[in-house]
C-alpha cells in the first residue's frame, strides 16, 4: 500500500489527478453534430444528470479522450472515451419555465449520446 | 445513480448565499477532513470516481441535511470500511473516546 509522506504532499497536490487519457479512441461525434442524450438510470455513478436525459443538444466543443467515470467508479478500469461540451437550450431542459435566451453546457461522454 | 446529490432543477432549497471572501475552510475539522481524505486517497485503494460514488450513496435525506465536508467524511468512512481498512466498531470506538475526552 502506498503512503503519502509529509514531504511529498506539496509535489503530489501540484501534480493533481488528471482524467485526460493519452489514447487513440475514435470519436462518435464532431462539433456541430446534433445529439440526443440517452435515458439511462444506472444505480452506479454517472455524470449524466437526471434533468438532461432524453434531451436534444448540439456538440459545442470536443475536449478529447478522458476516463469514463461510470466504469471507473465501478472498478471496471478507465474505459477511455471522447468527451464533449454539449449545448442545450434552457427551454429544451426546462420547458416553458426555461429562459428563451439561456443555454446550458454539460460535459458528456460518448456513451451518454446518440446521433439525432 | 438517482441520488440526493443530483438536485439540478429541484425547487424549494432557497437561494444560494454567495459568501464574500469565502475562506477555504470554515472550521478546523474541515481542514483535517480534507487532509485525511487526500492522504487516504493516496493509499491507492480507490479512485476519484469511487470517492464521488461513495458520497452519492448517502441517504438522500442525510445528504441534503449535511455540509460539503460532511459528505467527504461520510464518503471516506464508507470507503475505509468497504476496503477493510477500518470497521464500523473501530470508528464508533474512536468517536466515543473523543466524546469522552471532550466531556472530561
Amino acid at each position: 500500500m502506498r503512503v503519502l509522506r509529509a514531504e511529498e504532499v506539496g509535489k503530489v497536490l501540484l501534480k493533481g489527478g488528471p482524467a485526460r487519457v493519452d489514447a487513440d479512441v475514435s470519436a462518435k461525434f464532431e462539433v456541430g453534430d446534433e445529439v440526443v442524450t440517452r435515458n439511462i438510470n444506472p444505480t452506479g455513478h454517472t455524470r449524466l444528470p437526471r434533468y438532461a436525459r432524453g434531451r436534444h443538444g448540439v456538440i459545442d466543443r470536443h475536449h478529447g479522450v478522458f476516463i469514463f467515470p461510470d466504469a471507473h467508479a465501478a472498478g471496471k478500469g478507465k474505459c477511455p472515451q471522447n468527451l464533449y461540451s454539449v449545448k442545450f437550450s434552457a427551454r429544451e431542459l426546462w420547458g416553458a419555465q426555461g429562459s428563451g435566451t439561456d443555454s446550458i453546457y454539460i460535459d458528456l461522454w460518448d456513451d451518454y449520446l446518440e446521433p439525432l | 445513480m438517482n441520488g440526493g446529490h443530483d438536485l439540478g432543477g429541484m425547487h424549494g432549497l432557497g437561494r444560494i448565499d454567495v459568501e464574500e471572501n469565502e475562506p477555504v475552510f470554515h472550521d478546523a475539522w474541515e481542514r483535517r477532513c480534507f487532509a485525511i481524505t487526500l492522504a487516504c486517497g493516496f493509499l491507492g485503494e480507490w479512485n476519484l470516481d469511487m470517492s464521488r460514488y461513495a458520497r452519492e450513496r448517502m441517504h438522500p435525506a442525510t445528504y441534503l441535511d449535511t455540509s460539503y465536508y460532511e459528505h467527504w467524511l461520510i464518503g471516506l468512512q464508507t470507503l475505509l470500511v468497504e476496503k477493510g481498512l477500518l470497521d464500523e466498531a473501530e470508528i464508533e470506538q474512536r468517536m466515543q473516546a473523543l466524546a469522552a475526552e471532550a466531556d472530561a
